[in-house]
């Protein structure tokens, strides 16, 4: 009997045996026994910012091609997610090796499961292959997979994962909202100090000088000068008359004093006017330009407001934030592997590759002499 | 074991035979066509390396219409090296058979010696002018080197291996039916800007990226892209799917050739 079975795989084409019927068997019993359940976690989730326009025709034209259908803020997350920093994170306390190494796992699928000292860099390795992030240019929507030998390991590394990106979008947003605001509060601040500054200058030169306003102040006395101009000249015709016709009036002494009472009065308002040295004419020219000043000011303080309101509008629209579609998935049955699949594919691919040998062989063996 | 060693023997020597006749195929395809005069057997890789120099030239003076700042002489460098490559070949084996139906005179010299001298003169020849521009383009800088030159190799071979179960397959099939030879030509200018020379699978919207996919060459060409400036896009490919093509089509080529061996009658 043993005989029998024994010089029947002998009667079988070796080379089918080698490249058959031995890969077969490998994937059977690796497959069969050892292979560990693989359970898959998947989120999707979109990154959405407001569309920043494109400014050249190149960018219409990229546009239109689906270069940038995808914002920054999406890329950033997707590479957040495969970088070593998320699995720093994950692997807090050495949470992620434990998970991936444990003895439940088998040997051939286990994170160092063949013993040694793994480094770091081994370890990201075999984090890059369990999970996979697909970005679909069109919808811009992410696909997030993790694999992992548990379900709720699965989907722990996932909603992990989810909520890192999100909480690095946000950061992004932050820092961007921040950058816009800043110069611009910076410009009212200043603006703030110059036109206070200015208005106490103002102010104070007012006190100083005893005017409020150089330009009325000084109609006014010039009101009062030419009033005074003419009770001078009433006064002087009168007395000329007085003078004239009755010498000898004693009104002519009063008049005489009145004219030069006002006279003076009239000298004394219009040096106030012009001339002297605290005069409205030569504290005129201060006036104005720090009045200037101050109405400068106040218009760039009013100015900067609404460039500060601006950017805060700007920034509150610029705002990207990741939206999950679905949430990560708390599998409840391992899809992976597809034993009976991975069995049927060994099993053809190596018919295939025999096939293809056995006639090249076939081939050569033509050439016999 | 005896038995054994005994037939891995005689296929060592049989083995010997057909070296020798397809290195003396070889010798005389290169010599039948390229000649003795001027060049010689330099127009080899003259010939693809003066095509990808222009279509080159060509596409670097109409950069805008690619944008992205993709390294423009790498992308039309390995785009049409590799059209090159899996386009010749079957247009070579294609009718390859009838025109040497006198060689089959010769004991030794089989359907399949003659088609794979043809190949294998497609592939050097290609292979090297695909080397040479990309030294010469390295040297003169307007080409950075190849950020992982295994897998562009490893890619350049896989593609190969398309190429040749391709010709040989559609080689077979032409000796059956001349209406194969009929359909390559514009078959061959239809799959021209549907193989991936001149665009990513990237740029693609997602519909016409699944339909592209199934082509075998554009997993080789965006393989053998990702190995020369990967950093620089995001490559689509499932090489198993483009081998196991590869392999199909070699084992039903390989099935018809031996048929076709049958058949054909030397004259």
């Amino acid at each position: 009997m043993q005989n029998t079975i024994f010089s029947r795989i002998k009667n079988v084409d070796r080379l089918f045996l080698i490249i058959v019927i031995i890969p077969t068997i490998i994937a059977t019993i690796y497959l069969g026994l050892f292979a560990s359940d693989v359970y898959i976690s998947e989120s999707r989730f979109v990154v959405r910012s407001p569309d920043k326009p494109a400014s050249t025709g190149l960018g219409v034209l990229l546009k239109s091609s689906g270069f940038t259908s995808g914002s920054d803020e999406i890329y950033a997350a997707e590479s957040f997610i495969m970088s070593r920093d998320a699995l720093a994170a994950l692997n807090k306390g050495g949470r992620f090796e434990k998970a991936y190494g444990a003895p439940e796992i088998s040997l051939f699928d286990r994170f160092n499961g063949f013993g040694g000292d793994p480094s770091s860099e081994e370890l990201y390795k075999y984090y890059r292959n369990k999970i996979s992030i697909e970005h679909e240019t069109n919808a811009s929507i992410t696909t997030l997979q993790v694999r992992a030998y548990s379900a709720e390991e699965a989907y722990r590394i996932n909603a992990a994962l989810i909520g890192m990106a999100e909480a690095m979008v946000n950061r992004l947003n932050v820092r961007g909202r921040q950058d816009l605001i800043r110069f611009a509060s910076v410009e009212v601040e200043e603006a703030k100090a110059r036109a206070a500054s200015a208005a106490s200058a103002l102010s104070a030169f007012r006190n100083s000088q005893g005017v409020v306003d150089p330009e009325k102040q000084a109609t006014v006395q010039i009101q009062m000068i030419s009033k005074l101009q003419d009770e001078v000249i009433g006064a002087r015709s009168e007395l000329l008359q007085l003078r004239s016709f009755t010498p000898q009036n004693p009104q002519i002494d009063v008049l005489a004093t009145k004219v030069k009472g006002l006279e003076r009065e009239m000298e004394q308002q219009l040096s106030l006017v012009a001339g002297g040295s605290k005069s409205l004419s030569s504290t005129t020219a201060r006036y104005q330009r720090l009045q200037l000043e101050s109405q400068f000011a106040d218009k760039q303080l009013a100015g900067a407001m609404a460039s500060l309101q601006d950017a805060s509008n700007e920034a509150r629209r610029k705002q990207a934030y990741l939206e999950r579609i679905v949430e990560p998935s708390k599998p409840d049955e391992a899809l992976e592997p597809r034993r009976l699949r991975g069995i049927l594919a060994t099993f053809v691919l190596g018919l295939i590759a025999w096939g293809i040998l056995s006639m090249l062989l076939a081939g050569v063996r033509e050439h016999k002499s | 074991m005896a038995a054994d060693r005994q037939s891995l023997g005689s296929y060592a020597s049989a083995w010997a035979v057909q070296r020798r006749v397809i290195h003396a195929l070889f010798m005389r395809e290169v010599l039948t066509r390229y000649g003795r005069h001027n060049i010689g057997f330099l127009w080899l890789f003259v010939e693809p390396m003066l095509f990808t120099l222009g279509v080159t030239a060509l596409w670097s003076l109409t950069k805008a219409t690619h944008g992205l700042d993709l390294p423009i002489v790498a992308f039309a460098l390995t785009g049409y090296s590799s059209v090159l490559l899996w386009r010749n070949m079957p247009a070579r084996c294609i009718d390859a058979i009838k025109p040497n139906l006198s060689l089959l005179y010769h004991r030794q010299v089989k359907v399949l010696d003659i088609l794979i001298a043809r190949l294998l003169l497609e592939v050097a020849g290609t292979t090297t002018s695909f080397f040479v521009l990309g030294i010469f383009f390295i040297t003169i800088g307007w080409l950075n080197p190849p950020e992982d030159l295994l897998q562009v190799i490893g890619g350049w071979l896989a593609l190969a291996w398309f190429g040749m179960s391709a010709a040989l397959l559609l080689g077979a099939w032409s000796e059956q039916s001349e209406l194969v030879d009929k359909f390559w030509h514009p078959s061959a200018y239809l799959l021209f800007p549907l193989s991936g020379a001149a665009f990513l699978v990237d740029m693609l919207p997602k519909q016409a990226q699944e339909i592209v996919l199934y082509l075998p060459m554009v997993h080789c060409i965006e393989y053998i892209r990702e190995g020369f400036f990967g950093s620089k896009f995001h490559a689509h490919y499932d090489m198993s799917y483009a081998l196991i093509v590869s392999a199909c089509m070699t084992l039903i080529a390989l099935a018809q050739l031996r048929k076709v061996s049958r058949e054909v009658i030397p004259e």
